[in-house]
């Protein structure tokens, strides 16, 4: 797949949150996306998976615009919200059947128990979401999109909730998503890991891309780039 | 997948949610139920008012009772950002809109079988044959309020203040709704007959049917804006 980003801006009455935001992306790119609070990361991620409307500027994939009303490519699109997303009232399998549903993605019961059976929560597929942890349904996010395999994953803050092993899990979940032609685009203040796991990095700063580049080893303008605008960043 | 089989697998969740919390159910039982305990000790209903108040009294409580159902329509949704999880999907905006009506209805439907025979067993009244034909015109005139109802619900979503919203705008809305069903109850119920309430009727089926699909075809705008 590929992602392109045109002058893309989004405006919350006078303020800026984004401004003329240029972008390529292909298929198997792990993407890290940084900057510091309030600099337009959530906001770009909320663009990508068509929550918000821009206010100037385009998003294509594969040269077909992102509009509201194209449903097919939706389906192309993942959010993972890490406690989110997710109804509090319906059993862990229930939310997974019925997403798998709405994607219309087909699976089988014995499929279904194996994704969860992958993320340790098998033994919960009968408890109500609500009786989870958090780190517990981040766990079930993550069973989610690998069930519904989108092109394009999308990541807020993913590592808030995990422990040790649930960051493992995640971690080769996403090498797997990208190793299989998908994109991930991960928002984090966690630099380090990111770093380490990422094909490519963004800094945010302001509504403003300031940075856009492969990774490297070493990688000096990147830490140029991040000692300018996350002084005080990093973990 | 079909509109319809989207309406049918987000119907079936929030039945099956609602079955766990019975918190829409049940308020808007009681709560109907009460109001009808505070007609009935307020006023006596003459005979000769029976035609005249009736259907005002039943609608009022109805709209009271609908109301308190719309505004924990979105409940669901707006725990854990499920909305969102629903507008990223590529479900048919429509299909939301469908599922939420039918939903509303449903549970509409289920307090008015119960409000209307208890409203006729506290103030004594004979009328018994005419339920049928006051259940088909309560039925029409529900749909019409959750119709309009729901396209509402969605558009005071996000406001702070939706409790107060809500009722500020659907219910002039909602005037020509209550005025055709309050007409073609008060024939039924002064006659006997339907027949004799026919253009009643007819603007009743107009508006649910022009609301119906014009919520079916601007949701996705109402929903996502």
């Amino acid at each position: 797949m590929r992602l392109s980003i045109d002058k893309l801006s989004k405006a919350y009455g006078f303020l800026w949150a984004l401004r003329d935001i240029h972008l390529e992306l292909q298929s198997g790119q792990l993407v890290a996306l940084l900057g510091p609070n309030g600099a337009g990361k959530t906001t770009l991620l909320k663009l990508f998976a068509g929550l918000i409307l821009p206010t100037a500027g385009s998003i294509q994939f594969d040269g077909a615009p992102f509009a509201p009303g194209a449903l097919d490519l939706r389906r192309k699109v993942g959010l993972l919200s890490p406690a989110d997303h997710l109804y509090d009232n319906l059993t862990v399998s229930e939310n997974l059947r019925f997403f798998a549903s709405l994607y219309r993605r087909r699976h089988s019961p014995a499929a279904l128990v194996q994704t969860l059976e992958s993320v340790n929560l098998g033994p919960r597929r009968d408890d109500y979401v609500a009786n989870l942890s958090s780190g517990m349904k981040c766990r079930l996010s993550i069973a989610k999109w690998q069930l519904l395999q989108p092109e394009l994953l999308l990541l807020d803050e993913p590592y808030g909730v995990l422990d040790g092993s649930g960051v493992d899990l995640l971690e080769g979940f996403l090498r797997a998503h990208c190793a299989g032609g998908g994109v991930v685009i991960m928002a984090s203040h966690h630099v380090s890991r990111v770093l380490q796991l990422c094909s490519h990095a963004l800094i945010l700063h302001q509504g403003r891309l300031t940075f856009n580049e492969a990774k490297q080893q070493p990688w000096p303008s990147f830490d140029r780039a991040f000692s300018e605008f996350l002084p005080h960043g990093g973990s | 997948m079909s509109l319809l089989s989207e309406t049918f697998l987000l119907l079936r969740k929030d039945l099956l949610l609602e079955l766990r919390r019975r918190d829409s159910l049940l308020t808007m039982f009681f709560f109907g139920t009460l109001l009808l305990f505070v007609f009935h000790f307020s006023f006596d209903l003459p005979p000769d008012k029976v035609a005249e108040m009736t259907p005002a009294l039943l609608w009022l409580a109805f709209l009271f009772t609908g109301t308190l159902g719309l505004a924990q329509l979105f409940n669901a949704e707006r725990e854990n950002h499920c909305l969102d999880a629903l507008l990223l999907s590529p479900l048919d905006r429509g299909a939301l809109f469908l599922a939420k009506t039918s939903f509303n209805l449903i549970l509409m439907v289920l307090v008015e079988i119960v409000v209307i025979p208890l409203f006729w067993i506290l103030f004594n009244l004979n009328s018994w044959n005419l339920l049928p034909q006051l259940f088909l015109v309560t039925f029409l005139g529900t749909v019409g309020f959750c119709v309009l109802g729901t396209i509402m619900a969605a558009i005071t979503l996000k406001a702070r203040a939706r409790e107060l919203l809500l009722p500020l705008i659907l219910f002039p809305l909602m005037i020509p709704i209550i005025l055709a069903t309050i007409r073609c109850m008060e024939n039924v119920l002064r006659t006997g007959e339907l027949s004799d309430a026919l253009p009643w009727l007819r603007l009743l089926l107009g508006f649910d049917v022009i609301f119906l699909t014009l919520g079916v075809l601007i949701f996705d705008w109402v929903i996502e804006s």
